[in-house]
């Protein structure tokens, strides 16, 4: 009989090349032929990996080929042909069910499900455990006749699955009251707790319900306390149909309103200008006031409430921004000890780009992170606060999900807008074993934080992707359809006789940062409200700008000609500012006579001293107290120290950057991103390992010999120029099988031609299990 | 993207280009959720607030008009949070109803049960209702409709009074149009008002709030009571009433420190009701002296506390507020709107000028410089002392009577808050001073001297910062003022506001001190005025002293 693998040979490259996309965690690593597939393919964690993946009709589906082989699936499942013979074809290209004749479930699939359907065990495995007495009782009451000889129990449950094959009757027999009982169980879990449930019971004594439906075989005691409902019984109360509920199609979402695509990409493209902004900001001043590390690594729970407040958002927001830049690679810890949080280099190059791109990269970074900033603020299983920025908010899986939740969205037709619960119910049906899986509860708030971080980072507007959403999430470029939306850089500004002035959107970057020097920020958004305040003006004169200069450079770019206010406070401001002048000097020089301060600075020698007069009888200096005693002594004159009075130290903050470690560059190959060109090569490999082993590896296990003839066996076949087939535990100790061309045995190694991989390798002798020679041609 | 005149900021203010074409039609349509906050030349700036969006849906606007009118006007994207921050805020008010029933009185009923429970749940809420009425509804105490408005306005779910109101003790009263009639939008204002049921109107100083007050007496056809800010008030609202309504001088008593006249129609004053003798407010019962059938307060943005607390009794009588702002100094915007009512009827002060209604003012800052000996002084007083130094100093009386001098035989007022500088000043420009001190009778002798053209300068402290009707002042000189209060400034401009027969504008001049707390507190002040489009010229005091062009 035709074997999984052989069925498996037989599928042409395209199936495998399916098979492999689909189910990528069996090429990690390559297996040597498709016999290894096949045995890969069928293990406990392979199948529930696959199984994962299958929404819940394709599932019942397979249960149903489980339950019902060979019989009308579409009957059974109460869903269209068409339907069953997709979800057919998706099991197949799975490689969960095989065979030409109708589908029939692939090896480890059974042990994976083992209540298919909520159906119990057959009537021949739910009986195998009762003594042949009890058996011989059993059928003895539904024949009515007494078993005669020594009970044989195979022949018994024979015997027993016969009689119980139309159950109908005896069910009637059993009372209504028994017939409620079995109803509980039908739709499954397929089991009941009862007292004593391995008491001997016959027809004619059977007191209670359960006791009649024991006596009758309608129930089996699986032992002493759990009766089970046996698979033949529940199909025939369940009517022929497997499931309760069709399930082939999808939990509804809400009904779509009126399509508006202007709405949901204006309130989008609010919320990405927005979001651009924010982080800005908050970079911004995270460059000039860097904020520490903890030690857990993470942002302070006060500092995240800092950038709160100073965004003027909410906290999870905040968290949300911070993590989306770390995403994006614009922010990391600096190296040293006591880290801080700081924008990296990326992030200048960041700066420079227009609003659509900075979005772009900001999305892309939320997009595919494995860090779920909903967890910001949470509490972990052991009751610890978890952090922003920390490890504590990684969770595997989280970009899967994300990805998920979102495609529900974009799947909705225009007008839809999906909340949490129905994304949620989506979810369950379109992964059930995954979404109900470990960590469920996870889940259900991730998809509720999934749909709150779309809508914040504009990813999506009324609760539907936006335009360049989609693209993002189709892998394309969302730029040129977002860049329409956001507000073009202006370099007009009102400037109005409340001493406010108001930049009708985005300035151009120069204009930008000279406003911002003489103005304070009053409200941000679209627009930018300014508001002039003698300290602002002050600002700016303290950064060089001159009155006229700040006057002309408004002048330029307002709408009308000044409001008479301003110039007062310019000039108001200005007329005062510098009146008083303070600065630092290392050390000064003071004598009561003034000549001899004239005979120093005249004398050439001193130029190198950078002494300038503060008044007739004082001089400064930038050398220290020390250098300036020797450099005047040197001049023949005879200074004593002083002790110096106080000093001011004036420091500027400086802007903060550090390289990210490497680790974040590292882009993680994920189960589902497999290419196709490594796909590709993966299914050449399999042929060629099969081509080897078809070739000339016997079947069987791996050969086997002592070490020390395995040496003799090598070099023999070395000399006579023979291919050997060895038995191989690699690094990770996988035993594989290999088809080599040994070139020469040395120093612990043979170095051969790999005929399963197609190259020269070295294998150490230790790992080499068994060696066999193989015939020629 | 459009090119609306509206630009929508993350703080929920809205920026509205005034000299867009689509500006017009913006403003009507986002006037209703939006409190105007400034109004300079260029960009006007409105907020949304809670209170706003409160009002809004009182007046019958749903979130879908507000979310369609940012969508509509503004130029770039509006941020989806803002939006449906707006939508939930809106969907607040009126989750909760006070209702009549017939059989149990007033209850508070409620559409939305877990919102019920949740302000049931609320300890603040708990003396001031009755048993459960199923599922959906609670008795209140009748007594405790105010306070019970009060607090769930704070728990953020304010309720929607639709109890009703007593009709009260009618009587006839009359608009008597005789040589003048009510101008469109103090119609529309009545209009509104009393299909409101209870509210607040918003009109700017001199466009005759008094007159929306009688044509609201004149739609309730019932007694009334009126709370205002002071004697002079009172008076001056009795004569408005006698001149434009059938009302004749019986019918209107005054409560004030002076009289205790109950009448149909009966004037109090703030300060009269909240008297106390040994502790208690001693003039309460006025509230139930008669069966009023509307009250009418004044200046609701000076509202004092007690006042608030009495109208929580009086959530059956209809209530009308009249006010030139709803901003207040103590941040009571709340109060205003549980216990007298949401904002009915407002208008903007451009608009006004506009149209012709109110006077347009020049306001003009004459900036003086103090004289060396001077500055020395001030740098050398005492902190409690230098506002006060800085603001009467020499330089600055001969300043005033220069400008005085130049607008001889207008009516000028000079208008200052130290008593010293106002009697120097009274005895220098040899004009009456009117001060806290000045006793009614002879206040009013003034007043009407001036009026009538015999006087042509008076000299008044901050007694007469309100309500007092000046029709004919077309100079205002303020020489000094309460710190940065930016509600005086506003009343003391109002003063001149008031449409003029010779229909010439009126001038605003404050003289301010260079480089000293005085420019600082002006500015402050005056930028309550900027915001509102009287936009302040600076001049230097040499150019008034040498006779220069102003």
């Amino acid at each position: 009989m035709e074997s999984f693998a052989d069925w498996l040979r037989a599928r042409d490259d395209d199936a495998l090349r399916a098979l492999l996309s689909a189910r990528p965690e069996l090429v990690t690593p390559v297996p040597a032929d498709l016999a290894a597939l096949a045995a890969r393919a069928a293990t406990p964690a392979a199948i529930s990996r696959a199984l994962d993946r299958l929404d819940r009709f394709t599932l019942a589906t397979l249960e149903a080929v489980l339950v019902l082989p060979g019989t009308d699936l579409a009957t059974a499942l109460a869903a269209p042909p068409e339907r069953v013979a997709e979800a057919v074809a998706t099991l197949t290209e799975n490689a969960l069910v095989w065979g030409d004749q109708g589908p029939r479930a692939a090896p480890g699939v059974r042990q994976a499900v083992p209540h298919p359907a909520g159906l119990g065990p057959p009537i021949a495995e739910a009986f195998a455990g009762y003594p042949p007495a009890r058996l011989a009782d059993l059928v003895a009451d539904l024949t009515g006749e007494e078993q005669n000889g020594f009970p044989d129990a195979g022949r018994l449950l024979a015997r027993l699955a016969e009689l119980l094959a139309d159950p109908g009757p005896l069910v009637e027999d059993a009372g209504p009251e028994a017939r409620a009982a079995l109803e509980r169980l039908v739709w499954g879990p397929p089991s009941g707790r009862v007292s004593d449930a391995r008491r001997p019971v016959r027809v004619d004594t059977a007191a209670t319900p359960i006791e009649r439906l024991l006596a009758r075989g309608l129930l089996a005691a699986e032992d002493d306390r759990t009766v089970t409902l046996p698979r033949e019984i529940a199909l025939h109360l369940r009517g022929g149909r497997l499931f309760a509920e069709p399930c082939d199609a999808p939990p509804p979402l809400p009904a779509p309103g009126e399509p508006r695509p202007d709405r949901v990409a204006s309130a989008a493209a609010g919320e990405a200008f927005t979001a651009v902004r924010l982080v800005e900001e908050l970079l911004e001043r995270w460059s000039l006031a860097p904020v520490p590390v903890l030690r857990s690594g993470g942002l302070a729970v006060r500092d995240l409430r800092a950038a709160a407040t100073l965004l003027d958002v909410e906290d999870w927001r905040a968290a949300l921004l911070a993590e989306t830049a770390l995403a994006a690679g614009l922010l990391t810890r600096s190296g040293d000890l006591d880290g801080e949080w700081v924008p990296t280099p990326a992030y200048d190059l960041w700066l420079l780009r227009d609003v659509a791109g900075r979005w772009v990269e900001l999305a892309r970074g939320w997009l595919r992170t494995d860090r779920v900033p909903g967890l910001a603020g949470e509490r972990d299983d052991r009751d610890r606060l978890i952090n922003a920025l920390s490890e504590a908010v990684v969770r595997g899986g989280a970009a899967d999900l994300r990805r998920s939740a979102l495609a529900v969205l974009a799947g909705a037709p225009p007008g839809t807008s999906a909340d949490a619960d129905a994304v949620r119910a989506r979810l369950a049906w379109l992964r059930p074993r995954w979404y109900a899986g470990r960590g469920g509860v996870f889940r259900d708030r991730m998809a509720g934080w999934t749909l709150r971080e779309a809508a914040a980072l504009g990813v999506t507007g009324f609760g539907e992707p936006s335009p360049f959403g989609r693209a993002l999430l189709a892998g394309e470029d969302p730029e040129p359809l977002l860049e329409p939306l956001l507000p073009e850089p202006v370099d007009r500004i009102l400037i109005q006789a409340d001493l406010t002035a108001v930049a009708p959107g985005p300035l151009v970057a120069e204009l930008a940062r000279e406003l911002a020097l003489a103005a304070d920020v009053e409200s941000t958004g679209g627009a930018t409200v300014y508001r002039f305040t003698p300290a602002s003006v002050r600002r700016a004169l303290d950064a060089g700008r001159t009155a006229a200069e700040l006057t002309e450079l408004l002048g330029r770019h307002a709408t009308g000609p000044l409001p008479q206010p301003l110039t007062y406070l310019i000039e108001d401001v200005a007329r005062r500012h510098g009146q008083l002048r303070v600065g630092s000097v290392a050390s000064y020089v003071r004598t009561d006579a003034a000549a001899t301060l004239d005979e120093i600075l005249a004398d050439r020698r001193a130029a190198g001293l950078r002494l300038f007069r503060l008044a007739p009888t004082v001089l400064a200096s930038a050398l220290p107290r020390t250098e300036l005693l020797d450099a005047l002594r040197d001049l023949g004159l005879a200074p004593v120290a002083e002790h110096p009075g106080g000093e001011v130290i004036v420091t500027r903050p400086d802007a903060h950057r550090a390289e990210p470690p490497p680790s974040a560059e590292i882009v993680r190959l994920r189960p589902g991103t497999a290419d196709t060109a490594m796909i590709d090569a993966a299914v050449r490999a399999l042929r060629a390992g099969d081509e080897a082993a078809r070739y000339a590896a016997p079947a069987g296990e791996p050969p086997r010999s002592p070490a020390m003839a395995t040496v003799e066996r090598l070099r023999g076949a070395v000399e006579r120029g023979r291919r050997v087939w060895i038995g191989y535990l690699d690094q990770q100790g996988q035993s594989s099988s290999r088809i080599v061309e040994p070139v020469r045995v040395d120093g612990g190694f043979l170095t051969g031609y790999d005929a399963t991989r197609a190259a020269v390798h070295r294998f150490a002798l230790h790992r080499i299990t068994g060696v066999t020679e193989l015939d020629e041609g | 993207m459009t090119d609306g005149p509206l630009i929508v900021q993350s703080d929920k203010t809205l920026l509205l280009e005034v000299g867009h074409p689509g500006a017009d039609a913006c403003r009507k349509d986002i006037a209703p959720f939006a409190e105007l906050e400034r109004a300079p030349e260029h960009v006007h700036t409105y907020r949304v607030t809670p209170l706003a969006l409160w009002n809004a849906r009182a007046a019958g606007h749903d979130a879908e008009q507000v979310v369609d009118a940012l969508l509509k006007h503004s130029r770039y994207p509006v941020p989806h949070a803002l939006l449906v921050d707006v939508a939930d805020t809106m969907a607040r008010y009126g989750r909760l109803r006070l209702e009549k029933h017939p059989e149990h009185g007033l209850v508070l009923m409620s559409s939305d049960r877990s919102v019920l429970e949740e302000v049931l749940r609320a300890k603040k809420v708990k003396g001031m209702i009755g048993a459960r009425l199923g599922d959906d509804a609670v008795l209140v105490h009748p007594s405790e409709r105010g306070a019970l408005k009060q607090a769930l306005l704070k728990l953020g779910w304010p309720a929607e009074d639709r109890a009703g109101y007593v009709d009260g003790e009618a009587h006839a009263i009359d608009l008597a149009e005789d040589g003048w009639e009510l101008r469109p939008y103090q119609r529309e204002a009545a209009d509104a008002f009393w299909h409101g049921g209870s509210g607040v109107v918003v009109l700017p100083c001199g466009s005759g709030k008094t007159v929306v007050g009688a044509a609201a007496m004149a739609r309730a056809q019932a007694t009334t009571l009126i709370l205002v800010t002071n004697t002079v008030s009172a008076h001056q609202w009795k004569q408005e009433l006698i001149k434009r309504t059938s009302l004749t001088e019986d019918e209107i008593g005054e409560y004030t420190g002076a009289k205790k006249e109950i009448r149909p129609v009966t004037i109090a004053t703030y300060q009269i009701m909240t008297t106390r003798r040994k502790g208690a407010y001693a003039h309460l019962e006025l509230f139930d002296a008669r069966d009023w059938g509307l009250v009418l307060y004044d200046e609701v943005h000076l509202l004092p506390a007690p006042i608030f607390r009495m109208t929580a009794d009086l959530q059956a009588r209809r209530r009308l507020g009249l006010t030139a702002t709803l901003v207040r100094e103590d941040d009571r915007e709340g109060d205003v709107f549980s216990l007298i009512g949401p904002k009915r009827y407002d208008a903007p002060w451009k608009d006004m000028e506009a149209q012709g209604w109110i006077a347009p003012a020049d306001c003009v800052e004459v900036r003086v410089t103090l004289t060396d000996a001077e500055r020395l002084a001030y740098a050398t007083a005492e902190p409690e002392e230098r506002y006060r130094f800085c603001a009467t100093t020499a330089t600055k009386t001969r300043l005033v009577e220069a400008l005085v001098k130049r607008h001889a035989g207008e009516q000028t007022l000079v208008i200052g808050q130290y008593i010293d500088q106002l009697d120097e000043l009274g005895a220098l420009l040899d004009a009456p001073v009117i001060k806290g001190e000045t006793r009614v009778k002879e206040r009013e002798r003034l007043f009407a001297a001036f009026r009538s053209g015999e006087l042509n300068v008076l000299v008044v402290s901050k007694v007469a910062n309100f309500s007092i009707d000046l029709p004919e002042a077309t100079v205002a000189v303020q020489v000094s003022g309460a710190y940065g209060s930016r509600q005086e400034e506003a009343q003391r401009l109002g003063r001149l506001l008031r449409p003029k027969a010779s229909g010439q504008g009126a001038r605003f001049y404050a003289v301010v001190s260079r480089d000293t707390l005085d420019q600082d507190y002006a500015a402050h002040r005056q930028r309550f005025l900027a915001e509102q489009g009287y936009a302040y010229r600076i001049v230097d005091a040499d150019v008034v002293l040498s006779g220069g062009e102003l």
